[in-house]
């Protein structure tokens, strides 16, 4: 086998949690392998990003470069494949965020290689390298093989794997690879923030947080009732926000706000990573859910299998009697 | 396309106003049906409910059709122009996420099938097996199977069919929804599927009388199915019978003060007054007292025709539900009871938003009897 | 303005016990009901709101199994001029590439100025279609799309980031923009219009018709190999707090109360 290459993910000047997540995963596949484990850095000024990198990567390749100022799949793709095509790394790990869902499927065409997206686990078997995927809501795995290929893509899972410390003083190599202007087919106009609402999430230390288990918006007094019990805040999975039930703010997820409350309970949310992604460091995290099999119960600490209409009523009056 | 002026009889309208007069919701809503029935006249006539959102307020009481003197059919007017919004697929995110729930699992309620026996896993409830033949049919209804507030009265009235040790089935996940919703919610085609395939499950098990939990489901499969069986009733009166022919006996008696609320599509649409009352002033210690508006004058708690999954919108006035929980407040009734799931949970809630928390209890009639057994 | 929408049926697991089939190619699809994969349907909904802004055809495609032309029927009923459905034995057990490939030989036949999809599969979660479409196509691409604004020869598009930030792009038409949940509010499709649908045409199309060898579609013709299915090992996971509402909800309550929350 060859390298292990890792794409490093940042914006405004900081690496992303799931480079270093992906890093410490790959140096587990290139000891087994026997290989090592090479990051990719492009953007623009991005010089103690590559020194940040070499602590955990035997290997930098830096492009430092204008045309990098801001993602565009259309400027780092053939540059990717560039650099791809000249070390013939097996695999290339790549975040399953929105820059990489956008970047890997047309770099797969590019160069050809199979994409396993969105793995959790990534293993070597004997010479072959087998991906882990989830499917159905999280509720069957799939192992995926690369066909021995001899270049793989995969995106992987931000959180599925724990970053490390690591203090290894790898190369820093600065590439020269040519980087092509932005084409006019597909142009970067602006990053727009989301407007700030009247309640911040992320700064309360009790969150309660309701997903499409609420059924109707009818039933939201349940769960500010239970908020204002407990001094916290109302947020919610991502189908709420669609629903119009509740301010785009007070989404919890990837797409959507990180929060790291002292308690965060969640109502009929099922648990999906993109929703874990935002809660999971939560100190106290309870679920309820109607579900046994809902994977928010793997993330939880504390959980109540039952019907939130019954239980959060139980729940309400319970806390209420144990204040009077 | 007929007009809707030839569709539903309009020119016959002289704009005497009986209509709306007798209508629940005029008063609440922005709906004046009669103007409806004018502005589909005069022209030009709205595409549908879209471009008239007060048809959704309706609550199909039929007062209006009733009403008439001139035969119009104001009420099949709104379901109409309903019926041409979804047609176009311009509905309410709600109301749309209830009709394909039916059109996909069977119930409106967003469930899963498999997930409709739920309510009755402790319990020892008989599901008729493939081609079983079934005398007697408990049709237990979407409502009862799935909502938790109602899966109470279903295992009442399993408790009270125990008690009488009646020979019963029910279909279990095979039961779909009944459709009489639907059809008010102008999903024809919707409830002709579901008249459809009830009536095919129905033939395969040679029923001959079906007892149905919620007058909605009595009202469709006995008015609007065309024969699925010999006799279709609602539980008060399935237990009335009961009574009467000793069956089923209260031994227990229930210190309450009571009174009744008529749900429109048992009393209105169906005349059945006495048989809930009698089943009510057969149990000991019951004290009852009907309300002022009652029976025929019963007042809507605007829970039917669809209006589950309406959104409030454009609403004046007091809901009719709390004008009725306050009217039994003041009446000195610590206990009002209902036959319906849709006023069950409507009135419950009005408990809550009228400021009668504490005050009243809402029971189902299932409940309340179960309690003298 | 001629779009294009890439349209999966996908079954309803969301409160469902899913089981994986015997011979372990899949899962136990028996009682499991089928919808339209739901970012599909908003970026029909998208695709029906363009059209009715501007004119145009709004083709639906989809390749599956017969059941599939349900999905297709109920676009129809919505508003979608017409149907194609890529129909062959040899497109089973196909992945992301297969996939792909076979809607690039089927789309690029048309005249079409923007393919929409919906962003990820809510079955097998690729998330990969759209873009690989788009690079066999040879045109531009964007992923995550929440808001939409059709320019001159080129649309304006916000894709959704991490953390609720919006990256806002201008791409040349024809293009392929994978549609993102919420962009808007889909529309009801009538059982008449589905059963007036049912009348209607669905152009099927075998992998011959297409160009495509057999080796090039289906399992033959992806890129990666399923190699098994299994159940996620039972994680530690939560301590259940069982019995009644009422007695979980004591339980948890004197939880809560230890921690200092109540
Ligand atoms: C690019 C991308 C970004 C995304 N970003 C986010 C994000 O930031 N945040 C986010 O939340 N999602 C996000 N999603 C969506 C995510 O994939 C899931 O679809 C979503 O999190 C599911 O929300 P949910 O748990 O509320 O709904 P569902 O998955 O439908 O779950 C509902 C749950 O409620 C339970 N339930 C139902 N009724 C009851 C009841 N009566 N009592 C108790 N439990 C009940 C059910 O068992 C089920 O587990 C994103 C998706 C994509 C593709
Ligand atoms: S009651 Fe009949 S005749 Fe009178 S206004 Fe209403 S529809 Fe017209
Ligand atoms: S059927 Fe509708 S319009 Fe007619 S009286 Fe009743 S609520 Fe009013």
């Amino acid at each position: 086998m060859n390298d292990v290459l890792v794409l490093a993910e940042h914006l405004n000047g900081e690496l992303k949690d799931v480079t270093f997540e992906m890093l410490a995963h790959a140096r587990g596949v290139a000891d087994a392998s026997g290989t090592k484990v090479a990051a990719v850095l492009l953007g623009s000024g991005v010089g103690d990003l590559a020194e940040r990198l070499a602590q955990q990567a035997d290997e930098v390749l830096v492009r430092d470069h204008d045309g990098f100022a801001h993602y565009n799949s259309a400027v780092y793709q053939p540059v990717l494949a560039d650099v791809i095509r000249g070390r013939e790394p097996s695999v290339v790990m790549i975040g399953h965020t929105a820059f990489g869902v956008d970047l890997a499927p047309s770099l797969a065409v590019a160069l050809d290689a199979p994409l396993a997206s969105d793995v959790i686990d990534l293993a070597v078997e004997g010479s072959d390298l087998v991906g882990t995927r989830q499917t159905y809501g999280g509720k069957v795995n799939e192992r995926v093989g690369f066909g021995g290929a001899a270049i793989s893509l995969v995106t992987v899972r931000p959180a599925a794997f724990a970053p490390e410390e690591a203090s290894r003083g790898g190369s820093v190599v600065a590439l020269d690879t040519e980087v092509p202007d932005e084409p006019a087919f597909r142009r970067f106009v602006e990053y727009v923030e989301a407007a700030a609402g009247e309640v911040d999430i992320t700064k309360s230390d009790v969150v309660i947080a309701i997903g499409r288990g609420i059924k109707e918006e009818e039933n939201m007094p349940l769960i500010t009732g239970l908020a204002e019990l407990l001094g916290g805040v109302v947020a919610c999975s991502r189908p709420v926000v669609d629903a119009g039930w509740l301010p785009k703010d007070r989404q919890v997820g990837s797409s959507g706000k990180t929060v790291k409350p002292k308690l965060y309970v969640a109502i009929g949310v099922s648990g999906q990573f993109q929703h874990v992604a935002g809660m999971k460091s939560a100190e106290t995290i309870v679920a309820i859910n109607k579900d046994p099999k809902a994977p928010i119960f793997q993330a939880a600490h504390y959980g109540i299998v039952g019907d939130l209409m019954k239980v959060v009523p139980a729940l309400t009056e319970k806390i209420t009697e144990l204040r009077a | 396309m007929p007009s809707l002026a030839d569709k539903y009889e309009l020119l016959g309208c002289i704009q005497c106003g009986r209509c709306t007069a007798g209508c629940p919701v005029s008063l609440r809503t922005y709906l004046n049906v009669r103007k409806v029935v004018y502005d589909g006249l005069i022209g030009p006539a709205p595409k549908g409910a879209h471009e008239r959102p007060e048809a959704w307020s309706c609550t199909t009481c039929a007062t209006c059709t009733e009403r008439c003197p001139k035969g119009v059919k104001p009420m099949e007017l709104l379901i109409g122009l309903r019926g041409s919004s979804i047609e176009r697929g311009k509905v309410s995110p709600t109301i749309r996420d209830a009709l394909e729930s039916t059109f996909k699992h069977g119930n409106p309620w967003g469930r899963g099938r498999e997930k409709r026996t739920e309510w009755a896993d402790e319990l020892d409830v008989p599901v008729a097996g493939d081609g079983d033949a079934v005398p007697l049919l408990w049709y237990v209804g979407c409502t009862p199977a799935y909502d938790p507030r109602c899966q109470d009265v279903a295992r009442a009235l399993v408790r009270l069919y125990e008690a009488a040790g009646v020979g019963y089935s029910t279909l279990g996940a095979a039961e779909s929804c009944c459709g009489n919703e639907v059809k008010r919610m102008g999903e024809e085609g919707l409830f002709e599927l579901l008249v459809e395939g009830n009536r095919e499950a129905f033939a395969s098990h040679s029923i001959d009388a079906v007892v149905t939990s919620s007058p909605h489901c009595m009202n469709t499969l006995l008015n609007e199915y065309g024969g699925v069986a010999d006799e279709v009733v609602h539980y008060s009166q399935y237990l009335a019978g009961l009574l009467d022919e000793g069956k089923l006996a209260f031994k227990g008696s229930v210190e309450r003060k009571v009174t009744y609320h008529d749900p429109c599509f048992l009393g209105k649409h169906n005349a059945i007054f006495d048989e809930p009352r009698s089943v009510i002033e057969r149990i000991s210690g019951v004290e009852f007292e009907d309300l002022d508006r009652s029976r025929e004058r019963a007042l809507c708690c605007e829970g039917g025709g669809g209006r589950m999954w309406v959104e409030a919108e454009d609403e004046r006035g007091e809901r009719l539900a709390d004008t009725r929980v306050k009217d039994a407040v003041e009446l000195g009734a610590d206990t009002l009871v209902t036959a319906c799931p849709f006023c069950l949970l409507t009135l419950e809630d009005a408990v809550k938003t009228s400021g009668c928390e504490g005050k009243i209890e809402i029971l189902d009639l299932a409940e309340l009897a179960a309690m003298a057994l | 303005m001629n779009i294009v929408v890439c349209v999966k049926q996908v079954p309803d697991t969301a409160e469902a016990d899913v089981r994986i089939a015997s011979d372990g190619s899949g899962i136990e699809m028996e009682g499991l009901p089928l919808q339209i994969n739901e970012s599909d349907n908003y970026a029909l909904e998208e695709a029906l709101l363009i059209k009715e802004d501007r004119d145009g055809e709004v083709t639906v495609i989809t390749l599956g199994p017969d059941s599939s032309e349900e999905v297709l029927r109920m676009c129809m009923a919505k508003g979608a001029t017409e149907a194609v459905r890529l129909a062959d034995p040899a497109f089973d057990g196909g992945d992301a590439w297969a996939t792909a490939n076979a809607l690039a030989k089927a789309i690029g036949g048309m005249e079409y100025d923007l393919v929409l999809t919906g962003c990820m599969a809510s079955d097998d979660g690729m998330t990969q279609v759209g873009v690989t479409l788009a690079e066999m196509l040879g045109v531009p691409h964007a992923t995550y799309v929440t808001e939409m604004e059709i320019g001159d020869g080129a649309v304006t598009v916000g894709r959704e980031l991490e953390g609720g930030l919006l990256e806002k792009l201008e791409i040349k038409l024809p293009a392929v923009v994978t549609i993102q949940t919420g962009i808007n509010e889909p529309r009801y499709a009538s059982i008449m219009g589905i059963a007036k649908a049912a009348k209607r045409d669905i152009d099927t199309k075998a992998a011959s018709d297409l160009g495509l060898d057999t080796a090039e579609a289906g399992k033959a013709g992806s890129k990666t190999t399923l190699l098994g299915l299994d159940y996620p090992p039972a994680g530690e996971g939560a301590e259940i707090l069982d019995g009644t509402p009422a007695e979980a909800s004591t339980k948890l309550a004197d939880v809560l109360k230890e921690k200092g929350f109540a």
